[in-house]
């Protein structure tokens, strides 16, 4: 019993020392990738010439003005501490474009966005499952060849492209579907099938190629051995040992998926933070531009914690460890 | 039997006197417009603004004194009429009476001062509508229903600036009580439509409203969807969940497929829009103005506008359009002459072969196939053209300004004043962002004098000179006026296309 207890102690400590770690590592991408584009967008264009274009003439006066407005009159690392003491209050500041408070567009933009990638995901891993067992257990045989062939056409469509298509098929031609924006159930398919569809090509492959090793294990031909049925060796015993990778794979696709989904958002004019951030960077929007790549790096940071995670509870080894 | 019938009559009664109910509110305004515009402005407070796609939504909330229709003709608006005194120094204006704000509060000589005192003072300092009220001291109540406009220096334009964005009158009452932050998302005007709900980056809420001095409008819902890509807008004009599709979002090669489309049509009208490629007059071969003539008539402009642009846009003979005040009819552009173009370079010592650069915005695909077939005519005459995209922002913010263009550089324009002085003086006055090249002190001079005119007339005159004086000179490549495009479901009538982007909707109706 005593034992037990310090053992839990010790690994308690452990994930304690595991997570401090994790945040300092947190704090230092957060930084590195703020200060880069803060910096960066700083050097391309001038928020308030911006502000005023098409405004006729509009004397230097004007724009010493509206800098000063927009705070931009203080010096680089003075504005950069603002936006960083800002990330502790959760208060990102005005956007330039209108004044609304960037912590409400990002409230609005995040759950869009998060919703999207999610049913992205499950779309792509609901095809790509059955897909890539079906692909490893008939190897080399025609289905195989079938689903790598659609596997590859998939990959090669460019996502607008697809997107296009899509709308023109099942939303003009075919009437069922709503083109553009988010408003109800209907509104997520056609977005989440693009995205889904060109994830699947990938995943495909990797369930297969994970797949062709696990069924290589003696445990299986144990399992097969014991006379258990085809498919309670491939979903209980194969699919269960295909996890880690396999879940590894998917979460960091979610974080590369929060990356990509810009020209999906756009095309579909989903309010997401793709959205967010196009609009942001054509109207050099800095405060709306540094929250959301802020949101995007804390995510795929955490998403990369909670994969960790993960493999702690489908992998009674890591656990121990 | 007999119960059975009074049953039906019971029901015939109730269903009659229920159509009689509704029957006279749907018959004042009843459907529907959902309208596609490609930017959200990000705030309603008409201080915060200068882009058209905040007019196109906010005309329909708010009144200036003056108001400018779709002929672009200036007329009364809350203001009734207009006196201009003591040499243009002074303007008394007599208000409507009996107006009220969306929120009950009365318009009157208070609400003028409020929103004029609020614009040139410190709340307005931060946006970008200040610098065109710069013109005005102060505005003075005289009483209830009366102001006078005190003038720092006379402004020719300022009767049509109060129609402006900045010119918007906005309810002291509210603002003072709600905070500015509120008013941006929440706007209160006297217009024909009253705010209902704001959700930004995806639409704008409005309701008629029945009060509005002009008429009540005649459809009883407007919703603004905000879209920027072109394909996705047009798709939910197909999808039949948008009626409108408003400039700039539809590129002209789009026009076929709204055509071909047999529920919907594509309605055009002279846009304030004009293009030039603008010259490079301090270095190089563009120095010389014979060369500038000859890159002019060396390109045959108007079968251009007739191949790529589908024959939506008008040739310009100076860097204005017809809407603009200072256009000259009897001004002819530089004929295409290829012959002639070749003599000029030959008389200026420029050898075949020689090289120019042109500068463009990256995202504008129409006007890169238009510098394409440009530079292809060039080099029918012996000039070597190069295109250089850059990204839009660089081009206008860095390139420009700092005098780091090639030869010749994309301009496109679209002052909303539809006043040739807003142009002129931003392209031609010596120091100004958009002129890092020229300087000319006989232009500088009639850029200034035109100024100090109030004397419609004249002043138009020096206008028309300005505008040939920059033609003499050969200061750009002047090609075409383009039309504002509008993608309109069929289900939508009497919509008149607006050149200026100030649409009003009290007039539309939806099937």
């Amino acid at each position: 019993m005593e034992g037990g207890g310090s053992h839990e102690n010790k690994g308690t400590r452990d994930l304690a020392a595991f997570l401090i770690k994790r945040l300092a590592q947190a704090i230092f991408v957060v930084i590195a990738v703020t200060l880069t584009v803060a910096f960066a967008i700083r050097l391309t264009g001038d928020p308030a010439l911006m502000l005023t274009q098409g405004a006729g003439s509009v004397t230097e006066a004007d724009l010493v003005r509206i800098r000063e407005g927009l705070g931009l009159n203080e010096p680089f690392f003075v504005q950069y501490l603002h936006f960083l003491k800002g990330i502790v209050t959760l208060d990102f500041g005005r956007s330039f474009l209108g004044g609304t408070p960037v912590s409400l567009l990002i409230g609005k933009a995040l759950p869009a966005t998060l919703a999207l990638a999610f049913t992205s995901l499950i779309v792509s891993i609901v095809i790509s499952i059955p897909l890539g067992i079906k692909a490893a257990t008939a190897r080399g045989k025609w289905a195989d060849q079938m689903i790598r062939i659609l596997s590859l056409v998939g990959l090669s469509f460019p996502n607008f492209w697809l997107a296009t298509m899509l709308v023109l098929l099942f939303a003009i031609a075919l009437p069922l579907l709503p083109p553009s924006g988010m408003d109800g159930i209907a509104s997520f398919i056609l977005p989440a099938v693009t995205m889904g569809i060109i994830l699947t090509a990938t995943n495909v492959r990797l369930v297969r190629t994970t797949m062709l090793e696990t069924l290589r294990s003696q445990y299986i031909m144990v399992a097969r051995a014991k006379g258990l049925s085809e498919n309670t060796v491939l979903y209980k015993h194969a699919l269960r040992n295909c996890a880690i990778p396999l879940i590894t794979y998917f979460g960091l696709q979610f974080g590369g998926l929060l990356g990509g989904i810009v020209v999906v958002e756009r095309v579909f004019n989903w309010p997401g933070l793709g959205t967010l951030a196009f609009d942001a960077v054509g109207a050099r929007d800095y405060p709306v531009l540094q929250a959301v790549i802020t949101v995007l790096s804390l995510m795929i940071i955490g998403i990369n914690l909670i994969v960790d995670i993960a493999y702690g509870l489908v992998d009674p080894r890591v656990r121990t460890e | 039997m007999i119960k059975m019938k009074r049953g039906l009559q019971t029901a015939f009664a109730a269903v009659a006197l229920a159509s009689a109910a509704f029957l006279p509110v749907s018959a004042m305004a009843a459907g529907k417009l959902t309208v596609s515009s490609p930017q959200d402005p990000g705030s309603w407070d008409p201080i915060d603004t200068f882009l058209v796609n905040w007019a196109s939504v906010a005309t329909n909330i708010f009144d200036g004194l003056t108001y400018r229709g779709p002929d672009l003709k200036l007329v009364p608006g809350l203001a009734t009429s207009w006196d201009v005194l003591d040499n243009g120094m002074r303007i008394r204006f007599k208000l409507r009476e009996g107006v009220k704000f969306h929120n009950g509060e009365d318009f009157n000589a208070e609400a003028v001062k409020f929103t004029f005192d609020r614009l040139l003072g410190a709340e307005g300092a931060k946006g970008p509508q200040q610098s065109n009220y710069n013109s005005i001291a102060s505005v003075e109540v005289i009483d209830a229903n009366t102001v006078d406009f005190k003038m720092k220096v006379a402004d020719p334009v300022i009767l049509t600036k109060l129609a402006g964005y900045g010119g918007m009158i906005v309810p002291p009452k509210y603002i003072q009580e709600k905070g500015d932050a509120y008013f941006n998302a929440h706007p209160v005007g006297t217009g024909a439509f009253k705010f209902v709900s704001y959700e930004p980056k995806v639409n704008i809420v409005l309701a008629a409203n029945p009060d509005y001095f002009g008429g009540a409008p005649k459809i009883s819902d407007l919703e603004y969807k905000f879209i920027a890509e072109p394909a996705t807008a047009v798709a939910e004009l197909q999808a039949g969940r948008v009626d409108l599709v408003i400039p700039p979002t539809i590129p002209i090669g789009m026009i076929p497929t709204i055509q071909g489309d047999s529920k919907l049509a594509v309605v055009t009208s002279p846009g304030p829009t004009v293009y030039a490629l603008r010259f490079n007059t301090r270095d190089g071969i563009t120095k010389d103005p014979k060369v500038r003539q000859a890159l002019i008539m060396g390109v045959d402009r108007d079968a251009i506008i007739k191949s790529i642009l589908g024959g939506q846009a008008e040739p310009i003979a100076s860097f204005q359009g017809p809407l603009s005040f200072g256009f000259d009819k009897a001004m002819k552009p530089l004929p295409y002459d290829p012959a002639k173009a070749q003599a000029l370079l030959k008389e200026a010592g420029v050898a075949p072969g020689a090289a120019v650069q042109i500068d463009l915005r990256g995202n504008e695909a129409t006007f890169i196939e238009v510098a394409q077939a440009i530079s292809a005519y060039l080099q029918a005459i012996g000039i070597t053209a190069t295109i250089k995209p850059y990204e839009t922002n660089v081009l206008l913010n860095d390139i420009i300004p700092n005098g780091k263009t090639g030869a010749m550089f994309q301009q496109s324009w679209g002052g909303w004043t539809l006043d040739y002085d807003n142009t002129a003086v931003a392209m031609y006055h010596t120091g100004e962002k958009w002129n890092p090249y020229d300087s000319d002190p006989k232009m500088d001079e009639l850029l200034a004098r035109q100024r100090t005119i109030t004397d419609v007339a004249e002043r138009e005159k020096v206008l028309q000179e300005i505008a040939q004086y920059a033609a003499d000179r050969a200061l750009e490549m002047p090609l075409y006026n383009l039309n504002a495009i509008f993608g309109i479901s069929k289900r939508v009538k009497n919509f008149t296309p607006v050149p200026d982007s100030r649409l009003k909707f009290t007039d539309v109706t939806v099937e």
